[in-house]
């Protein structure tokens, strides 16, 4: 795996470019851990600062250094995807596997549900969960729910995929070989599965940050917990780009620029690598 | 015979139509940081004379494919053509496909060189109808009015006992069989002096098989192409082929006529070639050739096949063998059966 | 030798229907696709339901305390509210009494008065506001998938072109940015440092709402902006995923063997390669449309503009359930009929599909 990451590192300007720039988003959370302010307090600093030496992003009308407060969101924003991505792998896995190597009526019946929760518009359906959960509604509970509704695209993938698998012929002389149903999905199949799970676990985190930000600006999240789309909602409320305070909402802006443009081009490059015809395609093709 | 088929050329009866000279085609890879050169075809030099069916035998990776896609000029990175020359009586300058401008090559293709691709399954556009098939194929070359095509074409589906009806129809709604014949009718109405064959009956069952080969040799009779028939199955040249190739690895090895190939093989690899082939009565237990085909991206010194063969000898590690005339119209490319087969 | 080579008319699909009668391919094809789109619309609002009744706090009283804290209201009137929301919300009688007067509730249509503009009916809100949704939508959607496909494919075919190739980091820059932030950028850029087109209202405060000519130019000025922020994002998308698939046909046996036999490269490019393309370019469409239709409720938001994703968004702020739901479940229909009509297009474009 190692030999893989520093091979695309070094040839690929792709994934040079998105590690350099999910890299420095990562920095940046990882600072969180020293800020000297507690995340939620207000009126810490003077408000309405402009970006100097001392609040090297200014500071926000509600008191808040905005460097300090953007770790903080970058962490918190970082840890939903992840968490999103982690629990819809699960329900991915499960239930494309199921339907690839069951097929039968189990196959359909699960594609037509899969196919359903892929046309639904999701953004209507959460603003109906915030609707209905207003101040209940903490940022685990909506990881979750979002998980819920967020497998479907990726279980398709995993399921050509089982398909496939069960169609070739090694998966048959593993069978009449002796091997145990479990020994073979373990053993056989599971390098093969990874490498997808791995680049649509990045598009999944960008699918899901990406909702969360489009909440939380409108104000449909826990409001407390800073996230980047939190922020900018309260740069919103405080009518930040009238009054002159560009500097709230330019900074969370880029950073969640930087964020998707680079977990982006990771998993296209990644993709890229994984898949042998692309590779081919690298070296010129028609005209 | 011949003068309907070349229109502006009235070339010399003794040209061969295909004239390939010192060949050599490599894969070129530079991908993360690790290059590859991979000799597909390495000096191969034959000639196809007008009017006959030329076969090209070997298994797979000896360069046959690879060959053929040079030759029509299918040359795209990391295919790359890196010395010799390939001539057609009609296109007697540049050396290549590869190398003519446009507008030469739009004038070939097709109307003086066609292909009948490997693998039928999928060589014909399956959002298309037939009809628009020969409509892109032919027409440009042909003209004329489309009542005219049109009647054109019906005929020429008749030689192949092709019902008009096809026309109509997507490539998947039609056979393999169907296909492929419709494939040879689509390669043959221009009339072209060399049609260039790889595998053309691979995905076909036996009788099937049989059918199609006689429809190429009877096409082939009936408008004076030449063919280049390229397959791994020795069964198939001896059935309609004139002249034998033998390749391994990249080189030409072997070359007469298909049946003193058969009677008289002397390249050892091409003896086991033919030994190894079942006939009626003869229950010797067949033999295996031990090792395998050589990696072409690092293939072995000298000769290519030293490292198999029975009756290497300590020149065969060291220079390459040149294919050189060693019985009337009969050439090897061996040292142990032609000791002056210097390069 | 055996004379197979006479066939009668090639395979010809079709399907017998349950009566026996023969029904062509197509008709069974279309069947299906209702059958799953009566399937979409029914988990989708079933959904609803489940959300609605999962919660643990009391939607109705939320809601009347919501509406009734921004300002006085006739007591008779929060009683009628009270009422229509019991009714829509379902709260009378036991749980499949309450799941059916749901049901009977969607089917009419009927989400009862809207809170926010009471006695408003919540339908006529939403007929009035879906228009301009359906329009923002529709241009923005046309305009993004053709232009981002035909810009891809060229991109996937001349492989060497640079400008093609600049176009395709632009893309690359454009797609994962999600819609809100593009409509913050655009705001910012064209409301504050550059202000050269309205960036609020869906037509000048005016104007009254009839087709002069003053009115229509004054829409289309408005939703510039708008259909700006989603055709950039969508061209960006669009472009990079039929590049992709224009990279893989080029080295499809039939599209090499057209080329090997001298046909004409645009002609190639046409009927070879984009052509090819277009079916699943178009799934592709389908399987977005929901995103697609998430990000016009946001850009809607951000530049004021009065279609259903704004209605949306001030529904829950100010409490209407009614609205909500009503939204909620417009949305879930609007986008399924949108994936049906792709799919039904689908044979048109890929005959190969009528014979599974």
């Amino acid at each position: 795996m190692t030999a893989i990451l520093r091979d695309l590192l070094r040839h690929n300007t792709e994934f040079r470019t998105g590690a350099v720039l999910v890299g420095i988003v990562l920095l940046l959370s990882a600072m969180a851990s020293f800020s000297p302010y507690p995340p939620q307090d207000v009126f810490v600093v003077p408000p309405d600062v402009p970006p100097s030496l001392t609040y090297w992003f200014g500071t926000t009308s509600r008191g808040q250094d905005v460097f300090w407060q953007l770790s903080f969101a970058i962490r918190n924003t970082l840890l939903f995807g992840c968490t999103v991505a982690l629990i819809s792998r699960l329900l991915a896995l499960v239930i494309g596997l199921l339907s690839g190597y069951r097929g039968g009526w189990i196959d359909r019946a699960l594609m037509s549900v899969n196919d359903t929760f892929i046309v639904i518009p999701l953004l209507p359906i959460l603003v109906l969960f915030y609707f209905v959960m207003r101040d209940r509604m903490s940022w685990l509970l909506l990881a979750s729910i979002m998980a819920c509704l967020g497998w479907a695209y990726d279980a398709r993938l995993i399921r050509s995929v089982a398909m496939s698998l069960k169609a070739r012929e090694f998966t048959q002389s593993s069978l009449f070989s002796g091997m145990s149903t479990r020994e073979i999905l373990v053993q056989e199949h599971l390098p093969y599965v990874m490498p997808i799970v791995f680049s649509t676990s990045m598009n999944n985190m960008v699918w899901s940050i990406g909702l969360e930000v489009t909440l939380a600006v409108l104000g449909f999240t826990d409001i407390n917990t800073p996230t980047i789309g939190g922020m900018i909602y309260w740069a919103n409320q405080h009518t930040a780009m009238v009054a002159g305070v560009w500097w709230w909402i330019a900074f969370p802006t880029i950073a969640v620029i930087m964020t998707f443009i680079g977990l982006f081009l990771l998993a296209v490059s990644m993709n890229d690598y994984i898949d042998p015809r692309s590779r081919l395609h690298s070296f010129g093709g028609a005209s | 015979m011949l003068a309907e088929t070349t229109q502006g050329y009235l070339p010399d009866e003794a040209l061969p139509i295909l004239s390939v000279h010192d060949l050599q085609a490599h894969f070129r890879t530079d991908r993360f940081g690790v290059k590859r050169d991979v000799k597909a075809v390495d000096g191969i030099s034959f000639a196809v004379r007008r009017g006959e069916i030329y076969g090209l035998a070997g298994e797979s990776s000896s360069g046959k494919t690879t060959l053929i896609k040079t030759i029509a000029g299918a040359v795209r990175p990391p295919l790359e053509v890196v010395g010799g020359r390939v001539d057609f009586a009609f296109l007697p300058s540049y050396g290549g496909l590869h190398r003519a401008p446009a507008a030469e090559v739009a004038r070939i293709r097709w109307r003086h060189l066609s292909y009948i691709m490997q693998g039928s399954m999928n060589v014909l556009n399956p959002l298309r109808r037939l009809w628009a098939s020969f409509v892109d194929f032919a027409y440009p070359h042909i003209g004329g009015s489309r009542k005219q095509f049109e009647q054109e074409v019906v005929a020429h589906l008749a030689r192949l006992r092709l019902d008009p009806s096809v026309l109509a129809a997507y490539p998947h709604e039609l056979s393999g069989g169907m296909r492929q014949r419709a494939t040879i009718a689509l390669a043959t109405i221009c009339r072209p002096d060399l049609i260039l064959a790889d595998e053309p009956t691979n995905a076909l069952d036996v009788v099937v098989q049989k059918e199609v080969l006689g429809m190429i040799s009877g096409i082939q009779r009936e408008i004076g192409s030449s063919v280049l028939l390229v397959t791994h199955d020795l069964g198939v040249h001896a059935h309609v082929t004139g002249r034998l190739g033998i390749m391994y690895a990249g080189r030409l090895i072997e070359e007469a006529a298909t049946a003193e190939i058969f009677r008289n093989p002397l390249h050892p690899y091409t003896r086991h070639l033919i030994s190894s082939l079942p006939r009626i009565g003869d229950d010797v237990p067949r033999q295996g050739l031990e090792g395998a085909p050589p990696n072409l991206a690092d293939p072995p010194p000298g000769c290519r096949f030293h490292p198999r063969c029975p009756l290497a000898m300590e020149i065969c590690r060291c220079q390459v063998p040149a294919t050189l005339e060693t019985a009337p119209a009969h050439r090897v490319a061996c040292f142990a059966v032609n000791r002056s087969a210097q390069p | 030798m055996a004379d197979l080579g006479q066939p009668i008319m090639p395979v010809r699909t079709s399907w017998t229907g349950i009566l026996g009668t023969p029904v062509s391919g197509y008709l069974a094809y279309v069947g299906r696709r209702l059958a799953q789109f009566v399937l979409v619309v029914f988990i989708g609002i079933n959904l609803t339901y489940v959300i609605t009744h999962a919660s643990p706090i009391d939607p109705v009283e939320q809601s009347i305390s919501v509406v009734t804290s921004f300002g006085n209201t006739a007591p008779d009137a929060i009683e009628q509210m009270r009422t229509a929301l019991r009714d829509l919300y379902g709260l009378g009688g036991s749980p499949i009494e309450q799941y059916l007067a749901f049901w009977k509730r969607i089917l009419r249509a009927d989400f009862g008065p809207s809170m926010s503009a009471f006695p408003t009916p919540v339908t006529t809100l939403i007929g009035r506001a879906l228009p301009w949704t359906a329009g923002l939508l529709a241009v923005s959607t046309i305009v993004a998938w053709g232009l981002g496909s035909l810009l891809g494919g060229l991109a996937g075919y001349y492989q060497k072109s640079r400008g093609l190739k600049l176009m395709g980091v632009i893309a690359m820059v454009l797609h994962p940015i999600p819609y809100y932030i593009l409509a913050l950028v655009l705001m910012i850029v064209f409301g504050f440092l550059w202000p050269v087109l309205p960036i609020t209202g869906g037509s000048a405060m005016n104007l009254p709402q009839t087709l002069t000519f003053d009115f229509v130019t004054s829409v289309l000025q408005h939703a510039i902006l708008p259909a700006l922020s989603l055709i950039l994002i969508g061209v960006g998308s669009w472009f990079l995923g039929m590049r992709s698939l224009v990279s893989n046909l080029v080295n499809e046996d039939f599209v090499v063997y057209a080329e090997l036999a001298g046909v004409r490269p645009w002609r190639v490019l046409s009927f070879y390669v984009m052509r090819n393309a277009l079916a699943p370019q178009l799934t592709g469409l389908a399987i977005s449309l929901g995103g697609i239709f998430n990000g016009a409720v946001v850009t809607e938001k951000v530049f004021g503009y009065p279609g259903v994703g704004s209605l949306l968004v001030d529904a829950v702020y100010a409490g209407d359930y009614g609205l909500v739901l009503g939204v909620t479940t417009v949305s879930i229909l609007g986008v399924s009929v949108g994936v049906l009509v792709i799919d039904l297009l689908y044979p048109l474009l890929d005959p190969r599909v009528k014979v599974s």
